[in-house]
């Protein structure tokens, strides 16, 4: 127990002491800019939430972008780790490439993205336009309609290789006299897939699962670089919402309530999957 | 006793002689006190210009004797970092600051009022009003001028003649019947640059057209007048709707298009009219930097219906920190240091000079106007006269409060949502209204 002290006494100092000073926190109104006015105000923080329009609309926006995002990366991740559990030529260079997305940092990747939709000089309307598809630039991230989808789609991109890794792993595992008696039992490929190789994968799919819901519900890069919650409210989730409470209007006091909102949320969402997937585990 | 006398110094001699030398220079009256050093200064700043302003620190250390801690931080997280280093009590006593934060800073007792000191205030009789009215807060004065621009009204003039115009639009609605002859002509798809992107920017675009509309947000008392259709917001965001919606003049990208951007596309040539910072007139005149160099000039703001070629204009300056002020020396030190940026050094307004010499930076001062070294240097690129005659219709932004920053965002993404089509001009603008108040109330 001793020398667990110090270790001990690091965690306590750089995890578990702000955890509980920010739930401290969160029942006061604590406004920088307001220094000398910190009242105690209990659970309003919270209560507030509950009836404040933009933060309902912060959270719907959150979950189409979850949802969006992790249905298509645990999609376009499966059909990846299926296409390299085969062997071909160029099996290994294409694996290397696939790591390439995710060996970028968030920041530079946002930026990146930025240059390819940028309306006036991006790379995607460059390559429509000149591939004939478009007759003029088109409006990206600052049409509303699209603006969630784009952002998703660079996170997609950015988060598929580890997908791809986890459920690989989870393919190398399953063994091959599985696919032998299945074979002897007559099973077509798309038999073999439902029935063998998709109840072996799911423990990947709730690593997969739990990682990017966690990721996509508090991303934050790609919305401040990106878009900075516009246009209008389009893009306005509640990672953003959270940052603007705190760092724009300094109040700490309700941006430490959000995110423990979205903390507890995160956890349900988490213990929900590890429930429904990981039953018969 | 030839190899003692010239034997080497020991160790033991070594201490032995120190001790004695030490000793001998304590005792009483052989002790010459050690000359009081000035305390040293501290300065943050934004980091722009950052070489001249520390030589122009080094000059003052030369000057006065008086030692000057120098920091910068990037503009971006400034205002996060300085309030960080406020509330944490870090040493401070002269740092930039910007009027958008004067209230809240004065509100939390950061920053102190400089108007005691007669040496600061004996510069306002040379300074614009709207410069003297963004330092001042509930009636005192919290600095001296650092730099001061203005939203300008740009045009290409050789897209104007193409188009067959003589001069530029006097008027929003004559802008767009210029606009709508260019997009005829082919001369450009979107001939208006709007820069209605979520930054900091967005609220000089948004109080330039509500004033040159003749109208304003908020009134004297503070309290919100933006939803009346007769106070020029409604009118000038219907204005942004049509040319962006309906006459297509705008680019419906213009929500997404940031201050920089919206610039470079208009220095590329994309555009025939553009409302950008006045300072963006050197470069955009630098055929370095700009494909449409040599031919952007610079006109009155156009007016609306019932409205003037009134701008915004907008204030950074010298402040002095709170606990500077409580202690007297330090606080006429800090004064002193103001003064040489802000006033004049050596009896001229070196500072301000020397940041529109290097970048461009507008000045507040007017005899600067006269100064043969500037005009000579706006003659290059610009019209010294038309300039002037701009900046002299320069207003401060009427929002700046101690809630400015919870409100600014609301409000951009309001009248983002109108030019999006979500909601109609007057609706947006409520919502906007009904926060301030909402805000007010609460403060």
């Amino acid at each position: 127990m001793l020398f667990l002290a110090p270790v001990m006494a690091v965690l306590g100092a750089v995890a578990v002491f702000p955890i509980a000073y920010s739930l401290y926190i969160s029942f006061f109104s604590i406004k920088l800019t307001r220094p000398n006015r910190t009242p105690f105000v209990g659970l309003k923080n919270y209560t507030d939430l509950l009836g404040d329009e933009a933060f309902w609309g912060a959270v719907w926006r959150t979950v189409s972008f979850s949802l969006v995002s992790v249905t298509a990366i645990a999609f376009i991740a499966l059909l990846v780790s299926l296409l390299l559990n085969q062997e071909f030529r160029g099996r290994r260079i294409l694996s290397t490439i696939l790591l390439v997305p995710w060996a970028i940092p968030y920041v530079a990747n946002a930026l990146m993205w930025k240059w390819i939709y940028d309306s006036s000089y991006g790379a995607l309307n460059g390559l429509l336009y000149q591939l004939d598809f478009i007759d003029k630039y088109m409006v990206w991230l600052g049409d509303q309609d699209k603006t969630l989808f784009l952002i998703a789609n660079a996170f997609v991109w950015k988060e598929v290789p580890l997908a791809t890794i986890l459920l690989l792993v989870s393919l190398k595992s399953i063994p091959s006299d599985l696919y032998a008696a299945a074979r002897v039992d007559g099973a077509t490929v798309w038999q073999r897939f439902v029935h063998v190789t998709l109840p072996a994968m799911k423990p990947g799919f709730m690593l997969v699962m739990i990682y990017e819901t966690m990721m996509a519900i508090r991303h934050f890069d790609l919305f401040f670089i990106l878009t900075e919650g516009g246009p209008g409210s389009a893009s306005h989730v509640l990672s953003w919402h959270i940052y603007v409470e705190t760092f724009r209007n300094l109040s700490f006091g309700s941006g430490a309530a959000m995110s423990y909102l979205l903390a507890i949320a995160t956890f349900a969402l988490s213990y929900l999957f590890i429930r429904t997937l990981g039953r018969k585990i | 006793m030839l190899k003692d006398k010239t034997r080497r110094l020991g160790r033991r001699d070594f201490l032995r002689y120190s001790a004695a030398g030490a000793g001998a220079l304590m005792a009483p009256g052989l002790v010459r006190p050690a000359k009081a050093e000035t305390a040293a200064l501290t300065m943050h700043t934004w980091s722009a210009a950052v070489d001249t302003v520390q030589s122009h620190l080094s000059a003052f250390t030369k000057e006065t004797g008086i030692p000057v801690n120098y920091g910068n931080s990037p503009w971006a997280q400034y205002r996060e970092g300085m309030v960080a280093k406020f509330v944490g009590g870090a040493p401070l006593d002269a740092m930039w600051v910007s009027d958008s934060w004067l209230p809240e800073w004065a509100e939390a007792g950061w920053i102190a009022p400089v108007d005691e000191f007669d040496s600061l205030m004996k510069y306002n009789a040379e300074a614009e009003d709207f410069c003297t009215d963004s330092m001042t807060y509930g009636g005192r004065q919290y600095g001296l001028t650092y730099y001061t621009d203005y939203m300008a009204f740009f045009y290409d003039e050789a897209k104007l003649k193409e188009a067959g115009f003589d001069a530029p639009p006097e008027t929003w609605d004559e802008l767009v019947e210029q606009s709508l002859v260019m997009k005829e002509k082919g001369i450009a798809d979107y001939p208006m640059m709007l820069a209605m992107a979520q930054e900091s920017w967005l609220i000089e675009f948004i109080s330039t057209l509500v004033y040159s509309h003749g109208g304003r947000l908020v009134d004297d008392n503070g309290m919100a007048v933006m939803q009346d259709p007769k106070e020029g917001a409604v009118e000038a965001l219907s204005w942004v709707v049509d040319a962006v919606n309906k006459h297509e003049i705008v680019s419906p990208a213009c929500v997404e298009t940031g201050e920089l951007a919206g610039l470079k596309s208009f220095a590329a040539g994309n555009h025939a009219f553009a409302m950008v910072a006045k300072y963006r007139l050197r470069m955009l005149n630098d055929p370095e930097q700009s494909q449409i160099a040599g031919n952007v000039k610079q006109a009155m703001m156009p007016q609306g219906p019932n409205g003037s070629h009134a701008t915004v204009g907008w204030m950074r300056f010298h402040g002095m920190s709170a606990q500077a002020a409580q202690d007297k020396a330090r606080a006429e030190n800090a004064a002193k240091l103001i003064e040489w940026f802000g006033g004049k050094a050596d009896g001229a307004y070196t500072f301000q000079k020397l940041l529109f010499l290097d970048i461009g930076a507008g000045f507040g001062v007017k005899p600067l106007f006269e100064d043969p070294e500037i005009r000579a240097a706006y003659d290059s690129y610009g019209d010294v006269d038309m300039i002037q005659a701009q900046q002299a219709l320069a207003r401060k932004k009427d929002t700046v409060t101690p809630w400015f920053g919870e409100w600014n965002d609301t409000n951009g993404s309001a009248w983002q949502s109108a030019i999006l089509g979500n909601v109609d001009p007057a609706g947006a603008v409520k919502k906007s209204a009904d926060l301030w108040n909402e805000l007010k109330d609460s403060y």
